[in-house]
């Protein structure tokens, strides 16, 4: 694997454990270092354990250590998931079997072993998640800690579900554990690149179009349900979209956009902005693995590679994260990929459902109007 | 955190985190970490949060070898010369080489990768992850080996400040406040080593008549700048009221300057201090905070006595919180908080 300047993305451990960490009922143990602790935790906000290894139980072995720790939180009646780190799993310990006396479930995501999404779909495998046909409603998936737009979507999903009668299901990563066991049959999706498998999937929230037709899918579905109060919003709330994007491109030229985000973030700002505001979109940059797109895009990795594609394409409006912010070079930026550093976030917001598509356009409008040049 | 154990040394974090809390403020430097592409991004997230927060637009420039299961199984060397020869082509004055446990582990031999005929400096700074100490020792290692960069130099009657903590929120604010004092005792800055500084400044390392030290972790640092250039060191930043004017007078001392101008000064700035906050006097509250550090406590308890605060150790009561303060300034803001918690 070639060198990578200033790795934009987490890794394995970290994705894992913001899988597991979102479920009410589960205790999770990152097996390895201090510093491998430190990040998911600040990260996450969610309360994590460590086993904090040092050089001696490298040397003679971490057993005992962690033995000592699952001891320790076993009386919770948490269920206990360790996540093993980079060096445990170089050492090879057989710690598979020495769970065995404790019922514990075993992540083996080491970092080195790929990105965030491949942990945190390695530990939705580890999760035995079962669907009971008797359990009602849709769940929701791609609700995962390390998107910062996870309360807000869930927040909108939930909204617009119960405008339409249909009881959510299990949040897939937001929701006790319990409930990972006799999920609903049906899902609807906020975030593609943290989807959960499970059950038959009816759809993604993100945009109107997908909206539309998930909601249409649910209204199939579900013979209770009464879907017309969303599609009525949702027409409105388009048309209302639709008015302010025409009225902005009466005095503004069509911005030209370069997107760093997940495939699934990507897609939909790409889509969304060259629909409302026939924006010009040059390049995709995407943080995981590259799917099939109509726009031009690639995997990008590292900071400097953003810096150079920025520099190449010299788009109006840049979408990424922070670290994308600063090698923006003054243009007109919008943050929907973590991490957003440096501004105060405290209200949920969200890019899925109704909410999320208007919220999104006014971001991407107010910050192309804040660009512009102005007169003395 | 959940934390079963007492030991420092096992929740102490990584040696990485602290050597590249010294090494990317080496600016027109760049930190090759040797070690797995996640190893990377953590930091580089830390540290840029961090410049964030510092109000600082240049993110630090870290190059990873970006190991993966096969370097693992087969060892990662040549993955390191690629990411050196990387750093190479960017044309800096120097490469810094961090190494990561998982490197440790495997046994990859770095300093035998760095030795190789380079087109500029190379230097390996010793770190192992958790596998080469705590945090301090990466800080410690950085400072020392980038110490060594030093030759003599002409002396001048500055004063360096020696290992300031790069991640601290309030770094620059703590900074401004020794200035300060310093100011007060008409002594100039020489270098901040190492705090967003070109790497050619290094070169002045030893020119300081004394090295003053962010905290006592740094002894090893200051002991070793003393041998090398025979410089004297004050061994903390001041941590309250008290220690502030016993600070004045241990530098002044140092630099054989009469302190007593400096010290009606500052004693007439702390009575007015305590005067303006003589309205939360006659209160009662309990410390609160995630920094439990001798000094720390000792500074919220002297401003609390010196405004008759009944510190009840209750739980339940009014939370004052507790952050390390650093002179006459840190307890300020530190007393504007426990205005804001009793008022609250």
């Amino acid at each position: 694997m070639p060198e990578c300047d200033n790795p934009l993305w987490p890794c394995a451990m970290t994705g894992a454990a913001a899988c597991l960490a979102g479920f009410r009922g589960m205790s999770v143990v990152i097996h390895g270092s201090s510093g491998c602790y430190y990040y998911p935790t600040t990260l996450l906000h969610a309360p994590l354990h460590g086993t904090f290894i040092m050089e001696n139980e490298v040397i003679h072995g971490s057993e005992d250590r962690l033995r000592e720790v699952i001891g320790e939180i076993s009386g919770t009646g948490d269920r206990i998931a360790v996540v093993t780190t980079c060096v445990p799993a170089i050492l090879g310990e057989d710690i598979q079997s020495l769970l065995a006396e404790y019922n514990v479930l075993l992540v083996d995501s080491p970092g080195f072993s790929g990105n965030a999404e491949a942990g945190y779909s390695k530990a939705l495998s580890c999760l035995a998640l079962q669907t009971s046909i008797e359990t009602e409603g849709v769940n929701i998936d791609g609700i995962c800690l390390l998107d910062p737009f996870y309360q807000g979507n869930l927040q909108e999903i939930q909204r617009l579900l119960g405008m339409a009668s249909i009881p959510a299901g299990t949040i897939f990563c937001r929701d006790s554990l319990e409930k990972t066991r006799t999920a609903a049959p049906w899902t609807i999706g906020t975030n593609g690149d943290f989807a959960s498998g499970v059950g038959t999937f009816l759809g993604g929230t993100l945009g109107p179009s997908a909206l539309r037709a998930t909601i249409g899918n649910l209204g199939d579905r579900f013979g209770q349900s009464d879907i017309e109060p969303v599609l009525r919003e949702l027409d409105e709330r388009e048309e209302e979209a639709v008015r302010v994007c025409d009225k902005h491109l009466r005095r503004f030229d069509p911005p030209s956009v370069v997107i760093f985000a997940g495939v699934s973030y990507a897609g939909f700002a790409a889509q969304l902005l060259e629909q409302y505001l026939d924006a010009d979109i040059l390049f995709l940059g995407l943080r995981n693995e590259c799917s099939q797109s109509r726009y031009p895009s690639a995997l990008v990795t590292g900071l400097d590679e953003a810096g150079t594609l920025i520099d190449r394409y010299d788009p109006d409006l840049v979408l990424g994260s922070s670290f994308e912010r600063p090698v923006s070079g003054g243009r007109a930026f919008y943050g929907i990929t973590p991490p957003l550093r440096g501004s105060v976030r405290l209200a949920p917001q969200s890019l899925a459902g109704i909410n999320g598509t208007l919220s999104f356009l006014e971001h991407a409008m107010n910050v192309c109007m804040d660009h512009r040049p102005r007169q003395p | 955190m959940n934390v079963s154990h007492t030991l420092t040394s096992r929740y102490g974090g990584c040696t990485l985190t602290g050597a590249l809390s010294v090494t990317t403020q080496v600016r027109d430097a760049v930190s090759v970490i040797h070690g797995p592409r996640g190893c990377a991004h953590h930091n580089f997230s830390l540290l840029h949060a961090t410049h964030l927060d510092h109000e600082r637009a240049v993110l630090p420039a870290l190059v990873s070898s970006a190991l993966g299961e096969s370097d693992i199984v087969f060892g990662g060397e040549e993955a390191l010369a690629g990411a050196i020869r990387s750093a190479c082509r960017r044309g800096v004055p120097a490469v810094f080489v961090l190494s990561t446990c998982v490197v440790a582990a495997i046994g990859d031999d770095v300093e035998a990768v760095c030795s190789r005929d380079w087109p500029v400096p190379v230097i390996p700074v010793r770190t192992a992850g958790f596998l080469g100490g705590i945090f301090q020792d990466g800080v410690n290692n950085a400072l020392i080996t980038l110490a060594d960069l030093a030759g003599p130099a002409p002396g001048c009657p500055c004063v360096n400040i020696i290992g300031e903590k790069n991640l601290e929120y309030e770094v620059e604010e703590n900074y401004a406040e020794v200035v300060r004092l310093l100011d007060l005792l008409g002594l100039p800055v020489g270098i901040r080593f190492v705090h967003n500084i070109p790497i050619g400044d290094i070169g002045s390392l030893g020119a300081a008549r004394l090295n003053i030290l962010r905290d006592p972790s740094l002894l090893p640092v200051g002991e070793h700048l003393r041998q090398r250039f025979g410089t004297p060191y004050v061994p903390s930043f001041p941590a309250g009221l008290s220690d502030t004017l016993a600070f004045l007078g241990s530098v002044a001392t140092a630099c054989g300057i009469d302190p007593g101008e400096a010290l009606r000064t500052e004693n007439a700035l702390q009575d007015k201090l305590l005067a303006d906050f003589a309205d939360i006097g006659d209160s009662t509250g309990d410390f609160s905070g995630p920094v439990a550090d001798p000094e720390s406590s000792r500074a919220a308890l002297e401003a609390a006595r010196a405004l008759r605060i009944h510190v009840s150790g209750e739980k339940g009561g009014r939370r004052l919180p507790v952050h390390p303060v650093v002179g006459t300034s840190g307890v300020r803001r530190m007393l504007h908080r426990w205005r804001r918690a009793i008022h609250a």
